[in-house]
């Protein structure tokens, strides 16, 4: 009598089942005992008694035995797991060492791909994800004023100091303006630096390198203090400890060193390497009209930015009601710290990135197919395996493992040109791009690297497994080494593969033309003035030795004196603020004759500038007449020029030449009316992507007391020459020394050099999505290739028949070019749709062209189906060179 | 005689009456209480616990066969490893056996 069930024998067909291993080999054991004890005499009943005595408790018995074997058929599974793996591994290295030449073919389109898409990831990780130097980082913002339109606007003395005072929300505030000082210890040098309120080292919680940071009992006492940048004090001291304590010239005046700043307190793009102190008078925390103070502060902790923004228009709500009529238009904007300085390069960056993986996608349904071409060869092998009893997800499993394996190798190589990449990108790419230098192999890019390379490896190899796996075994041995194939050589699986990488090949290429062609644009547009033959420098005097009143013009007037005695110089001017070189002050402006209100007045930008100034940069004279040298005469009437756009919003549709405007007047609510005397054409100062804005001229020896502090007593020289103008930096040099020769001259640059850094960026991110473009587009081509020449290999057979029988060369031609021309329209219409909502990520970025733009798509389209017919040609033209006679006798 | 075993003596015998060839649970206690001369029970509680325990160190492995007596009968069988242990153990359990029947049988006091 048999105690075990028969449905259970059924439960072993899925696998070993230890608990009714034990329960048969109890009941064999007491059914053995129970016969024994009969035969000897015993009833059965009694026979079963005592066959079960000895187990005493069987069901623990059991118990423990069930255990025992349970845990012993996890060891097996284990240890069979790892000798499987290491049986993959050794198989797949051989079939890699089989076939040097593919291998190599696959390792370098993999490790290109692999490496690329790291190179990238650092910069992104770098520029965007690492975590910034200080603590609670994510609590740093950003407190603007808000004037109309514009959302990023410099704060009043008056608003930062009641934030700080009537707000909730903050830990710490600082204020800070950007500010040169002219160090004039030794060789005289323009160090660019911030006056910062203390409490923006606490709120950066960065130690010093050495000595301290000021506090407010510390200004207090003494103002002129002074904290060197690390950069700065290893040039210029040589790392002396010592500098500490001691006193250096600055602008004149001795200001006593109390420490030294580690790079990472500079908190904005200013990258300062002097930190002065910011004091603000009793008068100046009552000024809420002067706007022209960076306001940082931290977040208490667990107070979010919204909240933030509502107890800062709580506080701004307050003043408005005190000042309404500086208020007029004004009100506050809170913004997170890293979304103001990196924002601008989120949408870029991932752009880059996205293409980048877009090229490795398409490197890997090129390994596919490479792949897939192998399987083809090695069907035979695999069909063996198979009859032999290798399981299907086995053999799948084997291919993975050879696949990976490949990536592995690809992905080490492509970690190495990473690593020259990322060396290229930072020596090479835009200054402008914040962090950029930190970028390299941190572990989280080398995590990854390896998550990249791990799925290449599956995406590339899944195909071709599955593929093997879904083979019918008895056809592969049946048909031989030869084919299996299908007799029409299509193969589906192959052309989906080559129709997707064609379709990302267009995306690419539709985003590629779409900044090619917004580049171009940008560079038609007119900025205004003319970049040729123009050279510029800037110079500031000191207060000190440089009293406000006429002495500045003075010496700026003989500076332009020296410089236009220079052979070569046809023209020489001085502005305050300049094209392409940064921007300047506003100043609302009060036309005669229109009620006037500071929230609603124009707002032009204003410049001083000398007589010659309008030539030199080649600005263009719309109408009236530019500043003489008789304008800038002592005692001269006062007149104004200013630009189209101003004239039109001052004046629309009317003559401005003539009328009467005032600004920077010496006494608040007493306009002093100035004449316009000409009106110069639109100049683009932002450069070319940022339209043109208000702008105003003022004779620079009609300046008040108020503006040339304002400038800092600073202008640029600009000069313009017949031949290459970089030549006369030095010419300008020595004029300077020849005025006052413990002054630095600094931001010397031609206008072309400027309009290049400024266009860098735009420039480099179009760069490099076109090379991405050109390397998908090769690569679709090699992958089209691919796929026509299996094709007429496999077809040779029939191509050489139909020869034979009298088919034209030409239809042969047809019909292999057709072949490669339906997959690749398929390709494209899919690459087209996908780009329209593709290219929307990057609509941002354009200029003045819609990310829908009908010629850059049919442009893509063309390049790609021409690209992809070349591709075909030469397979096709091989076809027709077929011999009838060699192909049939062939097996 | 009854007798309680260490769980080391048990595996050590089971070993031995492996050496001869391959054997079911039941064919084990057997051979064991016989060639002690019936002087050791087995007790099938220990026994099987014994025997899934070397099963697992990987002393014996076990397949499914027909027995004697045409039941499908769970059949062990000593592996390399298990000859290996029975050798070392063997020796180590003799030698032990010997020094407790010397003391046992000894006739006088040893000198002080």
């Amino acid at each position: 009598m048999s105690a075990t069930p028969l449905w259970r024998r059924y439960l072993r067909f899925w696998g070993s089942d230890p608990g009714a291993d034990v329960d048969d080999e109890f009941a064999f054991h007491v059914e053995t005992r129970v016969d024994e004890l009969v035969a000897q005499g015993f009833s059965p009943k009694a026979a079963r008694e005592e066959a079960l005595r000895g187990f005493g408790d069987i069901q623990q018995v059991k118990a423990i035995c069930r255990t025992l074997a349970e845990e012993r058929e996890r060891t097996m599974q284990r240890t069979q797991w790892w000798a499987d793996w290491r049986h993959d591994l050794r198989f797949a290295l051989r079939q890699l060492i089989v076939s040097p030449v593919l291998t190599a073919v696959l390792m370098i389109t993999i490790a290109l791909g692999i490496g690329a898409t790291v190179a990238i990831f650092s910069v992104l990780n770098a520029v965007l994800l690492r975590p910034l130097p200080w603590a609670d980082s994510d609590r740093l913002v950003f407190v603007y004023e808000t004037w109309r339109q514009f959302r990023q606007g410099s704060a009043s003395v008056g608003h930062f100091h009641d934030w700080t005072e009537q707000g909730d929300v903050f830990e710490h505030t600082a204020a800070l303006t950007r500010a040169t000082f002219n160090l004039s210890d030794g060789e005289p040098e323009r160090i660019s630096g911030v006056r910062v309120t203390p409490g923006y080292f606490r709120a950066l919680q960065i130690p010093p390198v050495l000595g301290a940071y000021f506090s407010e009992a510390d200004v207090a006492r003494d103002a002129r203090l002074v904290v060197l940048g690390d950069g700065l004090w290893r040039r210029r001291f040589a790392g002396d400890p010592s500098i500490v304590g001691r006193t250096i010239r600055l602008n004149g005046q001795a200001h006593t060193v109390v420490g030294i700043a580690p790079p990472e307190t500079n908190l904005t793009r200013l990258a300062p390497e002097v930190l002065a102190p910011l004091v603000f008078s009793p008068q100046q925390r009552a000024n809420y009209g002067a706007h022209s103070f960076t306001v940082i502060a931290k977040l208490k902790a667990g107070v979010s930015r919204n909240a933030a923004q509502a107890d800062m228009e709580r506080v701004t709500r307050g003043i408005a009601q005190r000042e309404p009529k500086n208020m007029e238009g004004r009100g506050v904007n809170v913004r997170s710290y890293s979304d103001v300085m990196f924002g601008d390069f989120r949408t870029p960056l991932y752009v880059v990135l996205g293409s980048v993986i877009f090229v490795l996608l398409i490197g890997c349904v090129n390994v596919a197919n490479l792949l897939l071409a192998r399987a083809t060869t090695r069907r035979r092998e695999i069909a063996i395996r198979s009859a032999i009893g290798g399981g299907r997800w086995r053999i799948v499993r084997q291919l993975l493992t050879e696949s990976v394996v490949l990536a592995l190798a690809g992905g080490i190589a492509g970690v190495g040109l990473a690593y020259l990449g990322i060396r290229l990108f930072v020596s090479f790419g835009p200054r402008t791009v914040p962090r950029l230098h930190n970028a390299g192999l941190q572990p989280e890019v080398l995590l990854f690297a390896l998550g990249i390379t791990l799925l290449t490896g599956l995406v590339f190899g899944l195909a071709p497994a599955l593929r093997a796996a879904r083979e019918n075994l008895l056809m592969s041995l049946r048909d031989g080494s030869r084919s299996s194939l299908r007799a029409s050589g299509r193969d589906t699986l192959r052309g989906v593969l080559v129709v997707g990488e064609i379709a990302v090949a267009v995306v690419l290429l539709v985003g590629a033309g779409l900044f090619i062609r917004s580049a171009w644009r940008l560079q038609q547009v007119p900025l205004g003035f003319d970049v040729r033959g123009v050279l510029s420098a800037r110079l500031a005097l000191p207060p000190e030795r440089y009293a406000v009143d006429d002495s500045v013009a003075d010496a700026y007037r003989r500076i332009l004196e020296q410089t236009r005695a220079v052979p070569g110089i046809q023209r020489a001017g001085a502005s305050t603020g300049i094209p392409l070189m940064g921007g300047g002050p506003d100043a609302s402006v009060q036309i005669e004759g229109q009620p006037f209100s500071p929230g609603s007045a124009v707002s032009p930008a204003i410049r001083l500038i000398t007589e010659d100034y309008v030539e030199a940069i080649g600005m263009v004279l719309v109408r009236g007449r530019a500043m003489t040298a008789a304008d800038m005469a002592v005692g001269a009437p006062p007149v104004v020029v200013i630009n189209e756009r101003l004239a039109s919003l001052a004046w629309p549709g009317e003559d401005p030449i003539g009328k009467r405007l005032s600004t920077w007047t010496r006494e608040a609510d007493k306009p002093e009316w100035r004449e316009v005397v000409g009106v110069v054409g639109d100049v683009r100062s932002f450069g070319p992507d940022t339209p043109p804005r208000p702008e105003l001229f003022l004779p620079y020896t009609q300046a008040p007391v108020m503006a040339w502090n304002a400038f800092q007593r600073s202008m640029a020289i600009v000069v313009r020459s017949a031949d290459d103008p970089a030549v006369h930096a030095s010419s300008l040099r020595a004029a300077l020394r020849a005025i006052d020769s413990s002054l630095p001259l600094y931001d010397v640059a031609t206008m072309r050099e400027a309009l290049g850094a400024e266009a860098a960026g735009t420039r480099f991110i179009t760069g490099l999505l076109t090379l991405l473009a050109a390397a998908g587009l090769v690569l679709a081509a090699v992958g089209i290739y691919g796929v026509i020449a299996y094709f007429v290999t496999h077809r040779t057979p029939e191509i050489g028949l139909r020869l034979a029988l009298g088919a034209t060369p030409r239809s042969v031609l047809v019909m292999v070019v057709r072949h490669g021309a339906v997959l690749a329209v398929i390709g494209i219409a899919i690459g087209l749709i996908a780009a329209l909502a593709a290219t929307r990520a990057v609509a941002t970025l354009l200029f003045e062209i819609s990310a829908t733009d009908p010629p850059t798509y049919a442009a893509g389209a063309a390049a790609l189906f021409s690209i992809a017919l070349l591709a075909c040609a030469v397979p096709a033209f091989r076809a027709v060179r077929v011999s009838p006679m060699q192909s049939l006798a062939e097996p | 005689m009854e007798k309680e075993l260490l769980h080391g003596t048990l595996e050590v015998l089971i070993l031995k009456t492996l050496s001869w060839g391959p054997m079911h649970g039941f064919g084990i206690g057997r051979w064991i209480e016989q060639l002690s001369g019936n002087e050791l029970r087995i007790e099938e509680g220990s026994l099987y616990p014994a025997l899934y325990r070397i099963e697992k160190k990987g002393w014996v492995e076990a397949s499914w066969g027909v027995s004697d007596n045409q039941r499908r009968a769970k059949y062990y069988r000593l592996t390399t490893e298990g000859r290996r242990q029975l050798h070392k153990n063997a020796d180590t359990w003799s030698n032990f056996a010997h020094a407790v029947a010397r003391v046992l049988g000894a006739k006088q006091q040893p000198a002080s």
